[in-house]
């Protein structure tokens, strides 16, 4: 057990730092902070509702910049895309967080915010199971027929609408081989950034389909390139969070070291997959949060007075936490199993990629 | 050549190691130390009573607790009350201020003569949907606007040394992490 003087209670740390490992590896997979998960997970250890929060927000940062140095390595990262939304980003958090502001101000806050992540979560979860469902059909038959399929396939051809908007200037991302109007870019930045802000999360299970469907990079180069954007966000709701006292830097530091070796795996373990496999993974913990945020706002319309609803949804979020862990543990398993000759099941191959 | 690389990744992995430790050892020390504490614990934000909430967390209606009201105090014992006005230094050992509105409320805690009487320590809130037990502490407090800064860079500073060590390693041990081919087949 550790003392937490700016928490004000006691947690053992090796609770914090398994925490920090398990979102590192969902993190480094799928390209998300992880804010959902944690949150939740550091108010059942004990800490209050805002330290928890805070204490979150600043672990993301410094888990972001570990996870981008090791997708900086894998080549997953497209800088020019990246700093392009940067701006936009960081206005869209500020836009949003005015408006959660606003809407407490009008006593809306706690209905309002869980209503509408339950809307996009579970839309985002439906276009995403959808078209991943498609890609996995397609490339099953492309192999069926003995060609050989590349790292990524979607189906989705928003992206292609988007390519087309001819308002200058137009930016080229050399490595994820896309020339789209800078403003697109810039909007993604700020619609996902409102989003986030509003929210009080990251904001990658919102980006990173952003980047994949509306902008048109691959998979990997959106988790890449999101996790950048992470630690830009990260980093100015760190600095926010700790000028408002919620931040207790030792329960950081415990999560960031947890999450150093978590994130080193999840982020090498995109090299085992075909970018259907990492969208799956991002829609099953789009489906999972909502499931959670769907328990919790009927415990608030329901007057809080359902007490089992409250304990379901921490349960469901830390469950969560652990099944998306052993799903990207299995994948990368099959894929070595694949790539020996030994037997996986039939839904694997299209999803992995040979093992070196 | 791959002995190059090898050697290259274990100058890497030492160089990195040593920052990463150095790193947590200036944040462990910085917490230890109490300086972290001074920094978040560090003014008013409000008028009323700064308290060391530890004192009193086992009060309640019917046992409630006494706390002596010393005004001028340098360093809080105990259970011991410092009045204080906002934007003033918060007293070595406060975590919390009791705001004057809810004294004059009552419900929580209460004066009496020389005495400020506690009989709720601690009330259930919730956030996200999710509850848990809202005490005195961190409230009425200022952190040190500096500490935001400071906070950033350390997480930017233990990331970067972690993630680059984290690299060195791999390199040192000879697991080959290559590029990924995204367009190839």
């Amino acid at each position: 057990m550790f003392d937490f003087a700016i928490g004000g209670m006691q947690a053992p740390i090796f609770l914090l730092m398994i925490t920090g490992f398990t979102v590192g590896i969902v993190g480094g997979f799928v390209g998300v902070g992880g804010g959902y998960m944690v949150t939740p997970a550091l108010i059942v250890f004990g800490f209050p509702g805002y330290i928890a929060s805070g204490t979150d927000a600043t672990h993301i940062a410094g888990k972001g910049v570990i996870a981008s140095i090791r997708h900086r390595q894998l080549g997953n990262i497209d800088w020019t895309l990246a700093l392009t939304m940067v701006g936009g980003t960081m206005l869209g958090v500020e836009l949003g967080v005015r408006l959660l502001n606003y809407t407490k101000s009008i006593g809306l806050s706690g209905p309002a915010l869980l209503t509408g992540s339950v809307l996009i979560m579970f839309g985002l979860f439906l276009y995403t199971q959808i078209e991943t469902h498609r890609a996995h059909k397609k490339i099953h038959e492309i192999s069926e027929q003995g060609e050989t399929v590349g790292r990524e396939l979607k189906t989705s051809k928003v992206h292609i609408w988007f390519q087309s908007i001819p308002i200058l200037p137009i930016v080229k991302c050399t490595h994820a081989r896309v020339v789209i109007s800078m403003w697109a870019i810039v909007l993604v930045g700020v619609a996902t950034g409102v989003l986030a802000g509003f929210f009080g999360v990251g904001g990658g299970f919102i980006r990173v389909p952003a980047l994949v469907y509306v902008i048109g990079a691959t998979t990997h180069i959106g988790v890449g390139t999101d996790l950048v954007e992470i630690v830009v966000s990260g980093a100015y709701g760190a600095m926010r969070q700790t000028m408002s006292g919620n931040v207790d830097m030792m329960a950081v530091l415990f999560m960031i070291l947890g999450a150093m070796i978590g994130a080193q795996f999840g982020s090498i373990a995109t090299s085992f997959v075909r970018g259907p496999a990492i969208r799956y993974i991002l829609s099953y913990s789009l489906i999972l949060a909502t499931t959670g945020a769907l328990l919790r706002l009927i415990y608030v319309l329901t007057g809080q007075k359902i007490e089992f609803l409250a304990f379901f949804a921490v349960v469901f979020t830390l469950g969560e936490m652990l099944f998306l862990c052993l799903f990207i543990v299995s994948l990368v398993i099959f894929s070595v199993r694949h790539t020996h000759g030994k037997p996986v099941p039939k839904w694997v191959p299209p999803l992995v990629v040979a093992a070196t | 050549m791959a002995e190059n690389h090898r050697t290259r990744g274990t100058i890497k992995f030492v160089v990195w190691s040593i920052a990463s430790v150095a790193m947590v050892y200036f944040v462990v020390h910085s917490y230890n130390s109490g300086q972290m504490v001074r920094w978040y614990y560090y003014q008013t934000k409000t008028d009323g009573y700064a308290i060391n909430v530890n004192s009193f967390k086992d009060a309640t209606k019917e046992k409630p607790a006494v706390l002596q009201i010393q005004p001028g105090v340098q360093k809080i014992e105990g259970r011991v009350a410092v009045p204080v006005k906002k934007g003033d230094r918060l007293p070595e050992g406060a975590n919390g201020v009791i705001d004057k509105k809810v004294l004059e409320a009552g419900k929580r805690a209460k004066l009496e003569g020389d005495k400020l009487v506690v009989i709720a320590p601690w009330e259930i809130k919730d956030s996200k949907g999710f509850k848990y037990k809202d005490t005195f502490i961190h409230k009425g407090v200022q952190t040190n606007p500096w500490s935001g800064v400071w906070n950033v860079a350390v997480v930017i500073a233990l990331g970067l040394c972690l993630g680059l060590m984290a690299e060195g390693f791999t390199d040192f041990m000879g697991w080959k992490i290559k590029k990924i081919e995204h367009y190839g087949h």
